[in-house]
């Protein structure tokens, strides 16, 4: 009795070690599943902004309107001494607009998504918080960051760079 | 005899399911080969399944284009060194029709057979990606679903001008979704990938708007002074995190999805963007200067305290979250007039474990897969730019010709 069941465990665990070789497992024979990837069929719109008009297109990518654009040292965002002539030149011009002005902070290409947006903001701001200081209306400004979508230059030169780190004013529309 | 027994039976105690060992043991990569049996051959839909299968991790394909009959089960000799054999036909008269089958390269057994068919052939590249999608469930390896996803991102065409385009991860297929005026930082909204967020320059202030891409329907969540970016979506969608500036200091907010309340997270009087969820959005990571350089940071959700996570670099301009990882991008070079190294780290919220995952080149852009074991980037380097793909459990990488002008911003 004792032998048969030494002899019956002896025959069952070889057959499960002999299964446990296995690299390429048997998947359950053949299968025949057929889909039409529904999913993946369904078409996406395509839609064009400009039929919605467009604040920021064809406005020109400078100063319009009698001001100068404001520029700005790699990486920083403060006015230095050599554009505190532009920015007041600029406070003379905002003091006889009618309208609002439009304060828009531009970067060269070097930085990366959001930070080159918030980078041109803190550039417009320091623009927009010196014409404050000399006496503009601050409801009378409005900022907006461009980051690197708006160059005036192109060119891998320093000049160029230093062009598009920058800070451009018009009259808002 | 009693031996033999408890020999037996102790070997019994430790075997181990064979099914089991496969969907625990990702190190163990299948050989497989492909049979395209196709009317005439497609190389570049050929490269594609090899990519899926390389970007993986799970498979070691042969990179030979082999030739084959799609019904027989006869394996050529020089085949049986492999434990698979992946037959297709593709073909692309109308529409694109795809039919697969996996063998057993030991013996021609069929193990899976399934064909596809969609209505386009600019789609083709979907098909590939569902088909090795498939096979690795089949074979019961951890999921590649994200192969997949749709990569949507923003680039631009001339001054204050750019497109959002949606493309398969290998950017192998391209549509333009909006086009016309600036329109920026496109972001998944759902985890079905139905509708994206992206930030429209048509107004005076910048607006951010949810898009359904298959009926078109826009919806106007809110709008800010001087910039607005949606940086990360919750897992089930109801909340955003947003850069905004709506008293011209850019900070980050968490809002509802409609736009109808927002709690502000940050308020440094310097630069704050780029706010991702981490540890089960309890918390933040971002990238603030408040130390004077770009730099990553955490914080929680409604608590004060801001903590430094990296102690490594001076301009860490970007990052990326998933659970507790935590990837960035670190400007190794001080070049201020030209191309710059920028390099990616893998690093967790506790900063603990920070590993570089790029050595050389412009690396930018990381973003997560849904999963979070691979890595999305765009790499600029002297061969041009490309996107890149690095599984972070193979450390197996991928790059693939990107042929577009500069991108903006992208998500997957």
């Amino acid at each position: 009795m004792i032998k048969k069941v030494i002899l019956t465990t002896a025959s069952l665990s070889f057959l499960l070690l002999t299964g446990c070789g296995q690299t390429a497992p048997d998947l359950g024979g053949s299968s025949n599943n057929i889909s039409d990837a529904s999913a993946l069929s369904g078409d996406t719109v395509s839609i064009n902004e400009n039929a919605y008009g467009n604040e920021s297109g064809g406005r020109g990518n400078s100063s319009s309107d009698g001001f100068q654009s404001v520029y700005f040292d790699f990486g920083d965002y403060g006015i230095s001494s050599g554009m505190e002539n532009a920015v007041s030149r600029n406070v003379n011009v905002a003091g006889n607009a009618g309208r609002k002005i439009k304060i828009e902070g531009n970067c060269d290409e070097f930085g990366t998504d959001e930070y080159n947006y918030a980078l041109g903001l803190k550039r417009a701001k320091a623009v927009k918080d010196s014409m404050s200081s000399q006496g503009i209306d601050t409801s009378k400004m409005v900022m907006v960051s461009f980051g690197e979508s708006n160059p005036v230059c192109t060119d891998s030169t320093d000049s160029c760079y230093g062009k598009n780190r920058r800070v451009d004013l018009r009259l808002a529309k | 005899m009693r031996y033999l027994l408890l020999v037996l039976l102790s070997l019994n105690l430790f075997a181990v399911d064979a099914s089991l060992k496969i969907e625990k043991d990702v190190e163990h990569r299948s050989r497989i080969a492909l049979e395209d049996a196709s009317p005439s051959a497609n190389e570049q839909f050929f490269k594609i399944l090899l990519s899926d299968l390389k970007i993986s991790g799970h498979f070691l394909a042969d990179t030979k284009h082999h030739r084959g009959e799609l019904n027989s089960n006869f394996i050529a000799p020089a085949l049986k060194s492999k434990e698979y054999v992946l037959r297709y036909v593709l073909t692309q008269s109308s529409g694109t029709k795809l039919i697969i089958r996996l063998l057993k390269a030991s013996d021609g057994k069929e193990l899976f057979k399934k064909s596809y068919a969609i209505p386009t052939t600019s789609k083709a590249p979907f098909l590939a990606h569902k088909a090795i999608s498939d096979i690795n469930n089949v074979l019961k390896y951890p999921s590649i679903s994200w192969i997949n996803r749709y990569v949507v991102f923003s680039r631009y065409t001339s001054a204050k001008q750019s497109e959002i385009i949606l493309a398969d991860y290998t950017f192998n297929y391209k549509k333009v979704i909006i086009r016309g005026g600036l329109n920026l930082f496109p972001k998944w909204a759902d985890p079905k990938q139905k509708s994206l967020y992206y930030t429209s320059y048509a107004g005076m202030l910048p607006t951010l708007y949810r898009l359904n891409i298959y009926s078109g329907s826009k919806k106007k969540i809110t709008s800010s002074e001087g910039m607005l970016v949606c940086s990360d979506v919750s897992s089930n969608g109801s909340k955003i995190l947003v850069t905004m500036a709506p008293e011209g200091q850019a900070d980050i907010y968490e809002m509802s999805s409609s736009g109808g309340s927002k709690r502000r997270i940050t308020t440094f009087n310097g630069i704050d963007v780029n706010g991702k969820y981490i540890d089960n959005e309890s918390r933040i990571v971002f990238v603030s200067n408040r130390l004077g350089y770009a730099n990553i940071f955490k914080k929680s959700i409604s608590g004060s305290g801001v903590s430094q996570v990296v102690y490594h670099g001076r301009n860490n301009n970007a990052v990326d979250a998933h659970g507790s990882k935590i990837v960035y991008s670190s400007r190794e070079s001080q070049n201020s007039f030209g191309n710059n190294t920028f390099n990616l780290y893998l690093t967790s919220s506790t900063g603990s474990g920070t590993r570089p995952l790029t050595a050389s080149g412009t690396n930018q852009f990381p973003r997560f897969s849904t999963d979070g074991s691979i890595l999305q980037y765009i790499k600029h380097s002297g061969n041009g730019s490309s996107i890149g793909y690095t599984n972070l459990n193979s450390k197996q990488s991928l790059l693939f010709p990107l042929g577009v002008r500069k991108i903006q911003s992208l998500d997957w």
